[in-house]
């Protein structure tokens, strides 16, 4: 199964050129809008429909290189998360056109180094995971108000990524009288320093609770990703650690709350990254050696490489036409 | 980690090399995207080697204009097959699967002749090459449909097998006709350069009544051959065939095809042909003298036509379950060890060895595009030649081909609306699929998410329905289309924001006197229930056109009831109460003594509630305002009392 050609956004545009490290790069919802952000602190929006690429915004606030964004579901509205080392969250929203910056959450001592939204189906909630350990969540309430839950010491050291579970509505799925919200059991994930991934949920005083350590990582937990739901009675979550080590855990639903991990592979340096495709089918897993891996669980459960994205080796196709080549 | 069949296929991204960047990246919808980073979040080096993002895209196909017809006709068969799947019974049955394949491989035809007509026009002779390759795939994927037609779906027996494998290689060689017409046309035919060369292929692909013609006409004229070929010619004749209809059984044909075989043999070893070397190495051809076939292997161009060849004069009645052992035989001899199989010989292979999971397999590995493996599969699953593989999705082979491409297709501005038939008959996961994939397209216009809605109410998708129309309703509050705004919160069903956007509305009518969209909410019906603030609205809407209308006192109770039921927002009350001076002012008598009572109740209710804190500037302004209205109000209502009781008491008297 191959994949197609790398096909290039167009370099003609001087606004296009990265001239900063792009720590995170996250397509919206439909794949219409890009947001990129960097070691330079801003964070980058561009227009990417048909192939097209335009420059829409260049947001500054940070101060410090900013680590990672996500996009908010679109029926908030266009809604931005950023975080970064300079210590703040910062939500930034699309009103008449124009991008302005709507809330800044400084309750963190060190740098922030993940956010993610909550599915959409509970409201407008962003988690943050900082390295000072802690874990923030975000409520929005309404009327540009923004109720702050944290979890102290969710993993010493610190906290790398958080990754929130897929909604899925408890018993029946009858409708619901209108009006009433379903009882959601709210779920996420968090990768830390200490090595471990811990499972967090929302007790019914609204208070977070750990409910799971899930260990088998020798060394940092660099990312966790939950896959989304395909309709099946068992959750995955991927963890790719310092100690190059991709584990992908499941939990059957139905018999309890045991998970098991199973190697997925070992690589020879640190991953970075992991990443679902949104039908769960593949997982994408980026770091050691330079390549982002592309991974498929086949017919008896064992996992198989299917792609390599490689960087160039010094073969130079030619559709890379100008753009300096830094050598380093 | 288990092993893949072949090494997973490496994608380049054009770079800086360097042994010290990583990339990071993210998953579009249909695409991902990388760009060189350092996740060392020490590094101090803070300029990449690579300032660039790229895309990468996997369905590529997708994006081509000629393949987009392929697409959509090939859609059509599919939704066709899927539907008369109940119909199909007994003797039919396979004649319409046949039916069905035929229909497929006449649309990649039609693809092809239109993609080999754009690479002939095209003025860049690369773009040219590219569409010729496609072309090539094309035909490619056409020759192992109609191989596994005539092995898997018409499953021919033996006889009939022969003659539609004849069909399958002289479908796939085009040149004779034109070389035919070529020799044919020009003055002394048996003349022509080519005029040996087009008998041979004639007799090589069993067209033997033609060679006959051309033999016919070399015998004319050279009369010096003219027995030769006349012999020759006969021989051609009499070669016995199975013909359609014809009731001779198989081992009748044997006995005939036996006895016209050692005649010709005898013919060779009496030298008949001795004095034309091109006749005699016709005659060895028709003999199935192997090393004579291999001498054409230029016009034979393929060891499949070779295989073919091969068994038309040797083993005419070859069984379906033999013919792999001749393919294999054929592949080699041809290749002589000279070169090695290329993936379409591996894919013919597996289809003559009757190896359908090794076909899909193989088609899999070698094309881009998992449109033919899905319909092929599909095609075959309704043959029911498929056992089930069960795989991690719990789903067998045929819906996870079918699931990919679908998914391929959602990565389409319009496409899409293929994926979703493609996803409805995926027993399995294709709802949840289709759920996950139908969220993700961009609603750019109306009609558009028109479109989508109306596809995911048709399944019952109410999550997705509600999910849409939320995320429009909020786009249409962002550009002040209130009245958009309503009709979508009211299809989501969603109470809190149809709260959000009748608030709205009745702020605009506080600001401005008057109500934007009226149509819409007059004409709410049971939509108004959806929540207490749109109730409201519906409700007040009703009071004014009461009041239009004159009918004074439905209007006067139904004021009432407003205020009383408690459903009024706080900041609306004074509206209201201020509503009602004018129908008490009327000249007749419209508030009841009762519901004057109740009025004055609500007043004081009011008055009390108040806030005491009172900000200097406009709102003070206002609230003067306020206050003379309700100071009118009271005496308006203390007046009316006195009147309705005067009423009310005379009426009793009388």
């Amino acid at each position: 199964m191959e994949f197609g050609d790398a096909s290039l956004l167009p370099e003609n545009d001087a606004a296009w050129r990265l001239d900063y490290y792009q720590h995170d790069a996250q397509m919206d919802y439909y794949g219409t809008r890009l947001a990129t952000c960097s070691s330079d602190r801003s964070v980058k929006i561009f227009d990417v429909r048909n192939g097209g690429q335009i420059l829409i915004a260049d947001l500054r606030g940070h101060e410090g290189p900013v680590w990672q964004v996500a996009w908010a579901h679109p029926m908030y509205g266009n809604i931005l998360a950023s975080c970064s080392y300079d210590r703040k969250v910062i939500i930034w929203k699309e009103e008449n056109g124009t991008w302005e910056k709507t809330h800044e959450h400084t309750g963190h001592d060190s740098s922030v180094n993940s956010v993610c939204w909550a599915p959409h189906d509970y409201g407008l909630i962003l988690a943050c995971g900082s390295s000072d350990g802690a874990i923030s969540l975000l409520t929005y309430t309404g009327e540009g108000q923004w109720e702050v839950k944290k979890i102290n010491n969710a993993h010493t050291i610190g906290c790398n990524a958080v990754s929130w579970a897929p909604a899925v509505v408890p018993g029946s799925l009858i409708d619901q009288p209108s009006g009433q919200k379903p009882n959601y059991i709210k779920k996420f994930a968090s990768g830390g320093c200490d090595n471990l991934i811990k499972l967090w949920k929302e007790e019914e005083d609204g208070q977070w609770k750990e409910e799971q350590k899930l260990e088998a990582h020798s060394d940092w937990v660099r990312d966790v990703a939950w896959a989304p739901s395909i309709g099946l009675p068992t959750s995955t979550i991927a963890s790719c650690s310092q100690d190059g080590r991709v584990f992908i855990w499941t939990c059957d639903d139905t018999s309890g709350n045991t998970w098991s991990p199973k190697l997925l592979h070992k690589f020879n340096d640190v991953v970075w990254h992991v990443s679902w495709s949104i039908t769960a089918n593949i997982l994408a897993v980026s770091g050691g050696d330079n390549k982002v891996t592309l991974w498929k669980e086949s017919v008896d459960g064992q996992w198989v490489c299917i792609s390599d994205v490689n960087k160039g080796q010094g073969s130079v196709s030619a559709s890379v036409t100008e753009g300096q080549q830094n050598e380093q | 980690m288990e092993e893949l069949d072949g090494e997973p296929t490496v994608t380049l991204i054009p770079g800086v090399n360097s042994k010290k960047k990583q990339m990071c990246f993210d998953w579009g919808p249909g695409e991902m995207l990388v760009c060189e980073t350092s996740f060392n979040k020490k590094e101090s080096e803070t300029k990449p080697g690579c300032p660039f993002i790229y895309i990468i895209r996997k369905d590529i196909d997708v994006y081509s204009q000629i393949l987009r017809k392929l697409f959509n006709e090939s859609h059509g068969i599919f939704v066709g097959l899927q539907r008369i799947e109940e119909e199909l019974t007994g003797k039919s049955r396979k004649a319409q699967l046949v039916r069905v394949s035929k229909n497929y491989r006449s649309v990649i035809r039609a693809c092809m002749e239109e993609m080999h007509q754009v690479a002939i026009a095209a003025k860049d002779p690369a773009i040219g090459r590219q569409f010729s390759s496609q072309v090539s795939i094309l035909s490619a994927m056409e020759l192992i449909w109609n191989l596994c037609e005539i092995l898997f779906i018409e499953v021919a027996p033996a006889g009939a097998l022969l003659l539609h494998l004849l069909d399958w290689v002289r479908l796939h060689v085009c040149e004779v006709d034109s070389l035919l017409a070529d020799v044919l046309g020009s003055e002394n035919p048996s003349k022509h350069d080519s005029f040996w060369k087009l008998v041979t292929i004639l007799v090589l692909q069993g067209r033997l009544d033609e060679a006959r013609q051309m033999l016919s006409k070399e015998a004319d004229a050279s009369p010096s051959s003219a027995g030769m070929c006349r012999i020759l010619g006969d021989l051609m004749r009499t070669m016995p065939v199975l013909s359609p209809g014809n009731t001779q059984t198989l081992t009748e044909l044997e006995l005939k095809w036996q006895h016209w075989h050692e005649e010709c043999e005898r013919h060779l070893q009496d030298s008949t042909f001795a004095s034309s070397p091109h006749l005699e190495s016709l005659c060895k051809i028709m003999l199935g003298d192997e090393a004579a076939l291999l001498e054409q292997k230029e016009l034979l161009n393929n060891w499949y036509h070779f295989l073919v060849t091969r068994l038309l004069y040797s083993h005419p009645t070859v069984k379906p379950i033999d013919l792999h052992l001749y393919a294999q035989s054929s592949l080699d001899l041809f290749l002589g060890g000279e070169s090695s199989p290329e993936p379409l010989d591996n894919i013919l292979l597996a289809a003559f060895e009757f190896d359908i999971h090794q076909v899909i397999k193989e088609c899999s590995i070698a094309l881009s595009n998992w449109w033919f493996v899905a319909h092929l599969t599909d095609l075959l699953d309704h043959c029911k030649l498929l056992q089930s593989h069960n795989l991690y999705f719990g789903s067998n082979m045929r819906e996870f081909l079918l699931l990919e491409y679908a998914s391929g297709l959602f990565a389409h501005h319009s496409l899409w609306q293929l994926g979703v038939d493609y996803f409805d008959y995926c027993p399995e996961l294709g709802r949840v699929s289709l759920e996950l994939h139908i969220e993700r397209i961009p609603l750019s216009t109306e009609q558009k998410a028109l479109k989508v809605l109306r596809i995911c109410e048709q399944r019952q998708m109410t999550e997705q329905v509600r999910s849409i129309c939320k995320i429009l309703a909020m786009n249409a509050v962002r550009n002040n289309r209130l009245g958009s705004a309503l009709s979508w919160s009211i299809r989501a069903k969603d109470a809190a924001f149809a709260t959000l956007v009748s608030d709205r509305f009745l702020k605009d009518y506080c600001e401005r006197g008057s109500f934007s969209d009226l149509d819409l909410i007059d004409n709410l019906g049971p939509a108004m229930m959806l929540s207490d603030r749109l109730t409201f609205l519906g409700k007040y809407r009703e009071f004014h056109r009461f009041y239009g209308e004159k009918r004074l006192t439905d209007a006067a109770s139904l004021l009432l009831s407003l205020m009383t039921s408690q459903i009024a927002p706080r900041s609306f009350w004074v509206i209201l109460l201020i509503d009602a001076l004018p129908l008490l002012e009327e000249k007749e008598v419209v508030f009841s003594a009762e519901q004057t009572y109740e009025l004055m109740r609500c007043l004081e209710d009011f008055a009390s509630r108040r806030p005491v804190w009172r900000e200097p500037g406009v709102q003070r302004i206002q609230e003067d305002v306020e206050n003379t209205k309700l100071e009118m109000l009271r005496l308006a209502l203390a007046r009316n009392l006195g009147r309705a009781i005067i009423k009310e008491g005379s009426l009793e008297g009388s």
